[in-house]
């Protein structure tokens, strides 16, 4: 469905993504695990195209240069190019590290922000569905986003995205600062997801713990360069990675 | 007309100051399209409107999309594209007080003593109504909703699908529309004269930061409050204070209350 082919991308001489190749298939969760800085953010953003915005307010502003190389192929096309709403339109959604709801907004109205690409139609169906996965938001859909919990907040941004009608939904770090009741909630909700809709997924996170049970296939990075990949089993197998990222 | 203003600021957090120069071209396009072509006078204010709306969306076309962002050089560049506006309308020879637009409805009539005329209570009228379908607007359609998303995460909007450029040229447009339409209703009150142009924008300004920008709500109060605040001068000290009182007030608001009565940005001073 997507792959990335010698992803390489500098900020100024500063290496942060070292020829990354990945590959998501289609309806399928692949997991992404890495430390601190390791380029997690940097991937996604490059994937979602966010990072050729980052990078043009960089240069009107003359401040860091930052270069891109390599191929993002999704469906057959070659995406590097595309902006990143004309991505979202072919079906490529982040749902942001942070979460990034929109504060001012209430629940609902952050929903129907993110179903601007869609119909009448499937706007009803969407909202349904999520709240069908997240009665949570049901139940304080006339809430502020900003006087949301994290929780909350992280299931409206997983929501929102999914009012967007993605085909390609990628989560950049959801369980970050999240209890481990709400890991579980949005861990299970993720897999509920690609079980109902066939949604591919794409998942970072720091700690691979609470996620590798429901991932088909996982990368882990360091520095920028994919050190390790395998299926869910084999990361969790592997010696060098239970040390560095189970905490056993 | 701050309305415009802030629309503007609130979406796109483009301040547009070359609001003041856009009231008067819309004003001056209806007299030509009336005077000059000779349609009818509904026809011209819509074309009027219209075409200063187009004017606001080109501004952001071919000069703002280069510099945005970098939110000095757009308040210099659109300052800079304002004052060449009016300038230029002065050059070009809009001057002394032969322009004027005829009101609406003629004549006046009494309510408890004070002349009320006509195209004041049509103002008051319209304006409630731009106002309610401005609600209205942001609050239930696709891409009124769109321009909520982008003015409070420009980036997280974009991920969900929603083009920045797009609806800043909306935004623009609308805002520039909603000079172009203030300064239709408030034109037949006086004559056209290219100073107006400064005043409004140090109005438009004066009651986006006491109101607190991007605030409506502050807005409103604000532009009550100078207005009462500018009568209250004319008569009881001198009508030459009257554009005194819109700069005190932003000193004393910057000095009292820097984020304005219902400011949100608590870096305003910064801003501005």
């Amino acid at each position: 469905m997507l792959e990335a082919v010698n992803l390489m991308v500098f900020y100024e001489n500063m290496l942060a993504l070292n020829n990354i190749t990945i590959n998501c298939s289609k309806g399928k969760i692949t997991g992404v695990f890495g430390s601190n800085s390791a380029g997690k953010s940097t991937l996604m953003h490059t994937l979602s195209g966010i990072m050729l915005d980052i990078k043009k307010k960089e240069e009107m502003i003359g401040g860091e240069k930052i270069s891109i190389f390599g191929e993002i192929i999704y469906e057959g096309n070659e995406i590097s190019m595309l902006k990143p709403h004309e991505r979202a339109r072919a079906g490529i959604v982040l749902c942001p590290e942070r979460r990034r709801i929109f504060p001012e907004s209430t629940v609902l109205e952050n929903l129907k922000i993110g179903s601007y690409l869609t119909t009448k139609k499937e706007k009803e169906q969407n909202l349904d569905y999520v709240f069908n996965i997240f009665p949570h938001l049901k139940a304080h859909a006339n809430r502020q986003g900003g006087f949301l919990s994290g929780g909350e907040q992280q299931m409206l941004a997983i929501g929102r995205a999914l009012m967007a009608n993605p085909k390609l939904l990628m989560l950049d770090e959801p369980l970050l600062g999240l209890s481990p009741l709400y890991q579980k909630i949005v861990v299970n909700a993720v897999k509920e997801i690609k079980e109902t809709r066939g949604l591919t997924i794409v998942i970072t996170e720091q700690y691979a713990r609470p996620v590798i049970p429901i991932i088909d296939y996982g990368y882990i990075i360091e520095n920028g360069s994919s050190v390790l990949e395998g299926t869910g089993d084999q990361l969790m197998d592997n010696p060098d990675v239970k040390s560095a990222y189970f905490g056993v | 007309m701050s309305l415009g203003f802030t629309l503007v600021y609130s979406i796109s957090r483009l301040p547009n100051f070359a609001h003041g120069a856009l009231y008067v071209t819309s004003g001056y396009l209806v007299w030509l399209i009336l005077n000059k072509i000779g349609l009818p006078y509904p026809v011209s204010i819509v074309l009027g409107i219209g075409l200063t709306g187009l004017i606001g969306a080109m501004i952001y076309r071919f000069a703002l999309i280069r510099i945005r962002g970098m939110e000095i050089s757009e308040i210099i560049a659109t300052y800079a594209i304002g004052l060449a506006i009016i300038e230029g309308l002065r050059w070009g020879g809009l001057r002394g007080s032969t322009y004027s637009l005829p009101p609406f409805m003629e004549g006046s009539f009494l309510i408890s003593g004070i002349n009320v005329d006509y195209q004041r209570i049509i103002i008051l009228i319209t304006g409630i109504a731009v106002f309610i379908l401005l609600y209205l607007f942001t609050r239930y359609t696709k891409i009124g909703l769109a321009l909520k998303g982008i003015a409070q995460d420009e980036r997280a909007a974009m991920m969900l699908g929603i083009d920045s450029d797009f609806t800043a040229i909306i935004s623009l447009a609308i805002g520039s529309g909603l000079a172009g339409f203030a300064a239709v209703f408030l034109m037949p009150l006086g004559n056209i004269v290219v100073e107006t142009g400064y005043s409004v924008l140090i109005f438009s300004i004066a009651v986006s930061i006491i109101g607190g920008l991007g605030s409506w709500t502050g807005v409103i109060l604000a532009s009550f409050i100078i207005g009462f605040a500018q009568i209250l001068t004319e008569v009881f000290i001198s009508s030459h204070y009257q554009m005194v009182v819109a700069l005190l007030a932003i000193i004393l608001t910057l000095l009292i209350k820097p984020s304005g009565i219902f400011g949100k940005q608590k870096e305003l001073e910064d801003r501005v």
